[in-house]
């Protein structure tokens, strides 16, 4: 064994390990998601919303642990959400 | 009679010693002749002990004795400064161990996880869109494990400081119900210092019930220093790998990472 090369030290997950879906109840979420990646050669950016609606559906379903979208780095949607409620709120 | 001991050369004492004994042999004969002065007999009383006890040499040896004293108290004190320092050098090698892993938490060393990297960074980070690095996706089980793992998107093109999410699936063939525990690998060594996952579904135990198949998300980001970093200037692709061994009930496995 080299004790001088470079090893790979795995990390614990910052927010821990996903619940199990056992009962497929974000099933439907997570195939849109997988459609809309396909689409569009796997380009992660491009659906971010559908990402998102994934992990709503988790939260509601008590199969992740409740926060606030901008902590798990949507902020962007949020605000751009917002802009459009303010937006249809004054038009 | 005191001539021929002028002639050797006696010291000072020696005189007084000589002339002690000979004013004792001039009081014998005194007594002899029956005269025993009292100025004599005074005399002797008032001569110190230390005149009449001291023999020849005496001076010298008590010299070389305060110098073997002094000797002792410096060899002494050397050897506790020696002991001291023996002391303090094995109490540094215990203690370098916590100091040595704060520093490489504080300054990244070595791929160690950055403290203080945390949620606020989720927050605050900004996507960088010119970098566009491909993540792999692997899938690997242990041989005596009978899931069938496999991931559900062979890549996808993200840029760091975005969140990404993706899709593993497991299942259970066979009629009983199998634990399994993962763990993950990330390649190139260096980059896996940059991938990090917020939640995913290693290193805890994931049970799986008789013929059921599961989604398996892993919600991950790359850190935005990544772009910084001249090491990672030509790494474009990162390959993350995942590996499922069967665990045994009530197995405790501890997790990575310095909690």
């Amino acid at each position: 064994m080299n004790f001088g090369t470079k090893t790979f030290r795995p990390r614990a997950p910052d927010k821990g390990a996903f619940p199990l879906d056992h009962f497929g109840e974000c099933k439907s979420f997570k195939e849109i998601y997988m459609r809309c990646l396909r689409d569009n050669h796997f380009d992660n950016s491009c659906c971010r919303i559908e990402s998102k609606e994934y992990l709503e559906c988790r939260m509601d379903r008590q199969l992740m642990a409740k926060e606030p979208l901008e902590k798990l780095g949507f902020k962007d949607l949020e605000d751009s959400t917002e802009e459009n409620e303010t937006k249809y709120n004054l038009g | 009679m005191l001539l021929p001991l002028l002639l050797r050369g006696c010291t000072a004492k020696h005189y007084i010693q000589q002339a002690l004994s000979s004013t004792r042999l001039c009081v014998n004969c005194c007594n002899i002749r029956g005269l025993a002065t009292s100025s004599v007999q005074l005399f002797l009383r008032r001569t110190p002990q230390r005149f009449l006890n001291q023999s020849r040499g005496a001076k010298t040896h008590k010299r070389k004795q305060s110098q073997e004293d002094d000797w002792k108290k410096k060899n002494k004190t050397v050897l506790t400064y020696i002991a001291a320092a023996g002391v303090g050098m094995i109490g540094m090698s215990y203690a370098a161990v916590p100091l040595y892993r704060l520093y490489c938490q504080a300054t990244g060393l070595g791929g160690t996880a950055v403290a203080g990297h945390g949620t606020e960074q989720v927050e605050t980070m900004k996507p960088i869109r010119e970098r566009i690095i491909k993540v792999t996706f692997n899938a690997d089980t242990h041989a005596s494990m009978q899931w069938n793992f496999r991931p559900q998107q062979s890549e996808i093109y993200v840029v760091p400081g975005e969140t990404a999410l993706a899709f593993y699936k497991a299942k259970n063939p066979t009629g009983k119900p199998v634990i399994g525990i993962s763990t993950y690998n990330v390649v190139p060594f260096d980059a896996g210092q940059y991938f990090n996952k917020i939640q995913c579904f290693c290193f805890e135990e994931q049970r799986l019930n008789p013929h059921e198949e599961v989604d398996m998300p892993v919600f991950f980001y790359i850190d935005p220093e990544f772009d910084e970093d001249p090491r990672m200037a030509r790494v474009d692709n990162i390959i993350l790998s995942y590996t499922f061994f069967e665990a045994k009930e009530g197995q405790q496995l501890p997790i990575p990472g310095y909690i």
